[in-house]
C-alpha cells in the first residue's frame, strides 16, 4: 500500500464557528492506482490533494504514507518524505519564470543534490522524451499553455516519484491539449507504474482514471 | 549552484531593470556621500598619527575670569612647570611670528614659519628623514624643513648642511629635514627655526614676562598623570608669578588631539553633523532597500513556494536574494567609488580645504576606508537580503503557491514607519536648510553699521624692499587718489571689517573701578568717513593736529557702556597702575560690525596712525563713485607695479571681504542643501518603487473599481492617498525637531534669525510636493490602464 488516510478532519474557524474542510476523509491508495477526485467548487478537492501532497497540515486524523504516520513527522522529515517520493503538478503550470524549459527541468534534481553529469542527462532524457528538445532554451512565457504543463509534467516525473499529484492539470488547456495530458498521464501510469491523482471537474478526464472519488463539502460520497 | 545562484540573480535584476536601477542609483548616490562625510571624519581623526605617543601631547590654555580664554601663556610659564613638575617629560613653545622669507641661490620664497624650541622634537617626535631629531633646533642659526619645502628647494637630493639666507641677513643652516606630514594634519608647518632666534626679536623680547598670555605652550606628559593635580599645581604658579594673577580663573591642559576643535568650534559642529549625517543616509538606504526589498518578496511568494515543493530549502531563497543583493551593493560600492573620487571629494575640498587643508585619498594609505566600505556593504547585503526574507520563507506552501500574502499584513505597520522616518529625515534636511539659508541670508545683508558697497580694499601689507621709497611712492597715490574726481575717500588702516587682528589690552576705569578688555586697531583719519562709519560723539582724527594724535583713541558705544559711561567727554583710557596720563578719547562710533554676525560686537578702541605709514597699515580703502571701480583699480594697480615688494598687490571689494567671512558656513549649507537633496531624492526612490508595485498589486481592485465608475481623479486620490498622510506625519516629526536642533544653532550666533513657522511649511510643501510627483506619474499611469485587461490576466 502506498498511502492511508483515516478519519481525517481539517477545519477553519470562521465568526467563531468551525467550518470544515475535511470531514472524516478516509482512503487507501495501492501502488499504481490512478485516481481521480472530483466535486463541485469548495467541496475540498484541492485542500485533500495538498494533504495528501503534505504541503497542508490537517486537524485531526492519521496518515500513513510508505508506513511512514505523516502526522507525526516533522516538517524536515516531511519535506524530505515529498521530496523524494511525490511529484507535483498543476493547473497553471507554476513554472519558474525567469528559468528556461531547461533549467527548470534541472531544478528538483539541483535541490536532491544530483550530481551535474547525471543532472545533464537526466534532463536532456525527459527533454527528449517529451520531444521539447527544441524549446529547452525558452522562456516559460515564450510557451503555449500545453507546452508549459508538458514541461510542468516533465519536471514532476524527472526526479522518479512514485506518486504524482495533479490539480486540475488541464484546466487552462483547450481540448486537444487536454487530451494530449491525459494520454500522458495514462501511459505513464500503465506503462512506468506511477501512482497519480489527479483533481477535475471533467467527467471525460476522469474517465482516464482507475477510480473516481466524489466529494462534496469536505465529505466522501 | 552558485553558478545556478548567479545567473539568476543577474536574469532577476534585469527583470526588474526599473527597479535595479532606481536600487542602484540611490545605493551609489547613498554609499558614495556617506562615504566622503566618513572620509573627511577619518581624514580629521588620523590626521596627526603620524606623532608617536600623540595621547600624551597637552596644551596650555587660559581662562579669564572675564569668561574668555586662550589657548596660549605666559612664556615662563612652561619653564616653571618643567621645574617643578616631574610628570612632565618635556615642553616646548611653537611660535609663529610672520613668515620671515629665505633665499636659496636667486631663488626667494616665504613658507609657514614656526618658532619652536630644542625640545619640540621630544615633544612632537616628528619623524626625519634627514638630520638628527635631538640636536636640530639646538644651533641658533639652524633650521628644519618639511619634506614638501625641501622637494621645492633641493628636490631630491639631502640639503642638510646647506645654508640659505633667512630675511636678507641670517645666514641658516639646514639642520634637519621632516618626513611628509599628512595634508590634513593640525600642523601647518613650512619651516621650523629654534626660538633663540625669534628672541633677538624685540616685539618679541618685549612680551616675555608674566604678563602676557601670548605663547603657544605644548608639555608631553609621562602617560597615566592626574591631569587635574598637574592643572592644580600650575594655577599655583601662576597664582605665585604673574603679574596680575587676578584675571585668571584657572589654567587648563587639554590634550593636542583636541585643540583643533577648540582652536575653531565650527570643527566640532562639522564633525559631529558628519557622522549624525552619515548615520541619517545610510539609515535612508538602509530602510529604503529593505521597503523595496520586501515588496520584491511579495511577489515572490510563490517562486518560494514553487522552490520548496520542488524539495528547495528557505536556505537557498535567502542565499539567491542575497546574492542578488550583493550584486547591486558591489556595484554600487564601485560606482559610489568613482563618485566619491571624481565628484564629491574635490566638492569637499572647494568647501572646506581653505580652512582645514585639502584631503586627498591614496589607496595604499587609506585601504582602511576601502576595507571598510567593503565591510559597510557586506552588513548592507546581509541586511536587506535576510530581513525581508524571514517572514516569508516561514509562510506555508499552500498559502504561497496561491500567492497569498494576507498573513504578511503587519508587515505594513514597518512599511509605514520606514516611510515615515525617511521622510522625517528629509524634512528635518530641508528645515535645516531653509533656516541655515535664511540665517546667512540676513547676515549677509544686515546691517553692519558701515557702508560696505562701493569700496575698493587693497592689501598692502607686501613686505617692501626698500621701505622709505615704497613710503614715498604710496604717499604720491595717495595724492592722486585725492585728487581723482571719482573717489570719495581714501583710508589707510590696520584692519578693516571682517579682518581685524585679535589683540586685546586691559583698560581700568578708576573711578567706576571697572577693567574692560578691549580689542584695539589702528587707523589714519579717513577711515570712519571711507566706510561711513557714524561717530556718535567727539570727533574724528585729524592729522592736521600735531599735538601729538597718537595719544588720541576712539572707541566704540559697547567699550563706553562696558565702562559704565554715558559720555566720553573728557575721559581717557588707562590701565591699571597706570601713572601716565593715558590716551585721550576724542570720538565715539557706532557699533559697527567689524567680525562677522556670529560674534557680537566687542568694545573696540582705534589708534590713530598717519596713512602714509605703510609699515602700520595693511588696509588701503577707497571709496569710489559708482561704476568708476575699475578706472581707480588701475591706478591702484598700476602705481604699485613700480614700488618694490616680494608680495604682489591684490585687491578686492569690501562687499567681498565682509561674504567671504561667511565661506565656511556657506560651505555648511552647501553640503547640507546636498544632503537634503540626497535625502529626498532617495526617500522618493523608494516611494516609487513602492507605488509601482502596489499599483501592481492592486491592478485588480483598481479594474473593479472602473468598472464600478471611478474616475481616474479617484483612482489617483486612491493610490497616494496614503503616502501623503505618511508624508505628513512624517513633517509633523521632523518639526520640533528641527526646531529644536535650528535654535540651538542659532543660538551660537551673536545675531540671529527668529525660526518662522513658514520655514516648516515650505519645508513641508517641499516634500509634499515631490511626492506627490512622484505619486502622481505612477498613480496616473495604473489609473488610466484599460480595466478589461487589468481584470482579464486573473
Amino acid at each position: 500500500m502506498l498511502l492511508q488516510l483515516n478519519n481525517i478532519f481539517k477545519w477553519v474557524q470562521q465568526g467563531g464557528q468551525r467550518v470544515f474542510l475535511l470531514k472524516d476523509i478516509n482512503l487507501e491508495v495501492e501502488d499504481g492506482e490512478f485516481i481521480s477526485i472530483m466535486g463541485p467548487s469548495g467541496s475540498g478537492k484541492s485542500t485533500l490533494l495538498n494533504v495528501i501532497g503534505m504541503l497542508d497540515t490537517f486537524d485531526e486524523g492519521e496518515y500513513d504514507f510508505l508506513n511512514e504516520s505523516v502526522h507525526t513527522l516533522k516538517e524536515k522529515y516531511r519535506s524530505n518524505l515529498y521530496k523524494e517520493y511525490i511529484g507535483f503538478v498543476f493547473q497553471s503550470y507554476h513554472l519558474l519564470d525567469e528559468l528556461t524549459v531547461e533549467e527548470n527541468l534541472e531544478m528538483p534534481l539541483l535541490y536532491k543534490k544530483v550530481k551535474g553529469s547525471e543532472r545533464k542527462a537526466l534532463v536532456a532524457d525527459m527533454l527528449d522524451r517529451f520531444n521539447i528538445v527544441g524549446k529547452k532554451d525558452l522562456f516559460p512565457t515564450q510557451l503555449s499553455g500545453g507546452q508549459q504543463q508538458l514541461v510542468g509534467v516533465a519536471r514532476a516525473l524527472i526526479g522518479k516519484p512514485k506518486l504524482i499529484l495533479a490539480d486540475e492539470p488541464t484546466g487552462n488547456l483547450n481540448s486537444q491539449q487536454s487530451e494530449e495530458i491525459m494520454e500522458l498521464f495514462q501511459n505513464l501510469n500503465k506503462e512506468d507504474g506511477v501512482t497519480i491523482i489527479q483533481v477535475t471537474h471533467s467527467e471525460k478526464n476522469a474517465e482516464y482514471g482507475s477510480r473516481i472519488l466524489n466529494l462534496l463539502d469536505g465529505r466522501k460520497i | 549552484m552558485l553558478l545556478n545562484h548567479l545567473r539568476l540573480s543577474f536574469r532577476n535584476l534585469w527583470k526588474n531593470r526599473l527597479l535595479s536601477f532606481l536600487n542602484l542609483l540611490g545605493l551609489s548616490i547613498g554609499i558614495g556621500s556617506v562615504l566622503t562625510l566618513m572620509f573627511s571624519v577619518y581624514a580629521f581623526y588620523i590626521a596627526d598619527n603620524n606623532i608617536p605617543e600623540h595621547e600624551q601631547i597637552y596644551y596650555v590654555k587660559t581662562h579669564l575670569t572675564d569668561g574668555n580664554d586662550y589657548m596660549e601663556a605666559a612664556y615662563p610659564l612652561m619653564d616653571k612647570i618643567i621645574s617643578t613638575s616631574p610628570e612632565v617629560e618635556a615642553g616646548t613653545h611653537l611660535h609663529g611670528w610672520g613668515n620671515v622669507w629665505l633665499e636659496v641661490g636667486d631663488k626667494e620664497f616665504q613658507k609657514e614659519t614656526n618658532y619652536a624650541d630644542p625640545e619640540f622634537f621630544e615633544v612632537f617626535g616628528l619623524p626625519f628623514k634627514h638630520g638628527n631629531q635631538s640636536t636640530a633646533l639646538k644651533e641658533k642659526y639652524s633650521i628644519v624643513l618639511t619634506d614638501k619645502v625641501s622637494q621645492q628647494l633641493f628636490g631630491d637630493t639631502n640639503p642638510v648642511g646647506k645654508s640659505l639666507i633667512a630675511a636678507d641677513t641670517l645666514n641658516l643652516t639646514i639642520t634637519g629635514v621632516l618626513e611628509p606630514i599628512s595634508p590634513y594634519s593640525s600642523f601647518r608647518l613650512g619651516v621650523l627655526l629654534p626660538n633663540t632666534l625669534l628672541k633677538d626679536n624685540p616685539g618679541f623680547k618685549r612680551q616675555i614676562n608674566w604678563g602676557d598670555s601670548f605663547s603657544p605652550i605644548f608639555l608631553k606628559l609621562r602617560p597615566d598623570v592626574d591631569i587635574a593635580q598637574l592643572e592644580s599645581r600650575i594655577d599655583q604658579l601662576v597664582h605665585n608669578n604673574y603679574s596680575d594673577p587676578s584675571v585668571i580663573s584657572r589654567m587648563e591642559i587639554i590634550p593636542h588631539s583636541k585643540m583643533r576643535m577648540d582652536a575653531i568650534p565650527v570643527v566640532g559642529i562639522i564633525i559631529g553633523g558628519n557622522i549624525a549625517t552619515s548615520f541619517f543616509v545610510l539609515l535612508l538606504v538602509l530602510v529604503n532597500l529593505l521597503n523595496l526589498n520586501t515588496s520584491t518578496m511579495f511577489r515572490r511568494t510563490k517562486d518560494i513556494a514553487i522552490r520548496k515543493i520542488l524539495g528547495g530549502s528557505s536556505k537557498g531563497v535567502i542565499t539567491q536574494f542575497c546574492l542578488e543583493n550583493g550584486i547591486l551593493v558591489l556595484l554600487s560600492i564601485l560606482i559610489s567609488g568613482g563618485l566619491f573620487l571624481g565628484v564629491l571629494l574635490p566638492q569637499l575640498n572647494d568647501v572646506f580645504g581653505a580652512d582645514f587643508g585639502k584631503i586627498n585619498f591614496s589607496f595604499t594609505d587609506d585601504y582602511l576606508v576601502v576595507l571598510g566600505a567593503i565591510t559597510l556593504g557586506i552588513a548592507v547585503t546581509l541586511v536587506v537580503g535576510i530581513l525581508p526574507t524571514l517572514r516569508f520563507v516561514s509562510l506555508p506552501v499552500s498559502q504561497g503557491i496561491k500567492g497569498k500574502i494576507n498573513s504578511v499584513k503587519g508587515n505594513f505597520f514597518f512599511k509605514n514607519a520606514f516611510i515615515i522616518l525617511q521622510f522625517s529625515i528629509a524634512i528635518l534636511f530641508i528645515c535645516i536648510a531653509i533656516i541655515l539659508n535664511s540665517q546667512i541670508g540676513f547676515m549677509k545683508k544686515a546691517d553692519l553699521g558701515f557702508e560696505r558697497e562701493n569700496v575698493i580694499v587693497g592689501n598692502i601689507d607686501l613686505d617692501y624692499k626698500n621701505i622709505d621709497a615704497a613710503n614715498s611712492s604710496f604717499k604720491v597715490l595717495l595724492d592722486n587718489l585725492k585728487a581723482n574726481p571719482y573717489v570719495t575717500n581714501v583710508s589707510t588702516s590696520q584692519a578693516i571689517p571682517s579682518d581685524y587682528y585679535f589683540n586685546y589690552t586691559n583698560f581700568y576705569d578708576a573711578n567706576t573701578d571697572t577693567d574692560v578688555r578691549i580689542r584695539r586697531s589702528y587707523t589714519d583719519q579717513g577711515y570712519l568717513k571711507t566706510l561711513k562709519i557714524p561717530l556718535l560723539e567727539g570727533r574724528d582724527f585729524d592729522s592736521t593736529l600735531d599735538n601729538g594724535e597718537e595719544l588720541s583713541v576712539i572707541i566704540n558705544r559697547s567699550a563706553m557702556e562696558a565702562f559704565g559711561w554715558n559720555s566720553i567727554e573728557g575721559k581717557r583710557l588707562k590701565w591699571k597702575n597706570d601713572d601716565s596720563k593715558g590716551h585721550r578719547i576724542v570720538g565715539l562710533m557706532k557699533d559697527f560690525h567689524y567680525q562677522d554676525l556670529q560674534n557680537a560686537v566687542e568694545p573696540l578702541v582705534h589708534y590713530y596712525n598717519d596713512e602714509k605709514d605703510l609699515a602700520a597699515h595693511r588696509y588701503l580703502s577707497v571709496r569710489v563713485m559708482e561704476g568708476e571701480e575699475k578706472g581707480v583699480q588701475d591706478i591702484m594697480t598700476a602705481a604699485f607695479a613700480k614700488i618694490d615688494s616680494r608680495k604682489t598687490f591684490a585687491q578686492s571689494f569690501l562687499t567681498e571681504k565682509v561674504s567671504g567671512q561667511y565661506r565656511l558656513i556657506e560651505g555648511m549649507l552647501k553640503t547640507i542643501n546636498i544632503v537634503a537633496l540626497l535625502t529626498i531624492f532617495i526617500s522618493c526612490l523608494g516611494m516609487f518603487g513602492l507605488i509601482s508595485f502596489m499599483a501592481k498589486r492592486r491592478i485588480k481592485e483598481i479594474g473593479i473599481r472602473k468598472v464600478l465608475g471611478a474616475g481616474v481623479l479617484k483612482i489617483v486620490v486612491l493610490l497616494s492617498k496614503d503616502y501623503i498622510i505618511l508624508v505628513s506625519i512624517g513633517a509633523l516629526i521632523a518639526f520640533p525637531i528641527a526646531w529644536y536642533m535650528m535654535n540651538a544653532w542659532l543660538g551660537s550666533f551673536a545675531y540671529s534669525i527668529a525660526i518662522q513657522w513658514w520655514m516648516f511649511v515650505l519645508s513641508g510643501l517641499i516634500a509634499l510636493f515631490i511626492t506627490a510627483f512622484t505619486l502622481g506619474i505612477q498613480a496616473i499611469k495604473s489609473a488610466t490602464a484599460n480595466p478589461v485587461q487589468s481584470l482579464r490576466t486573473e
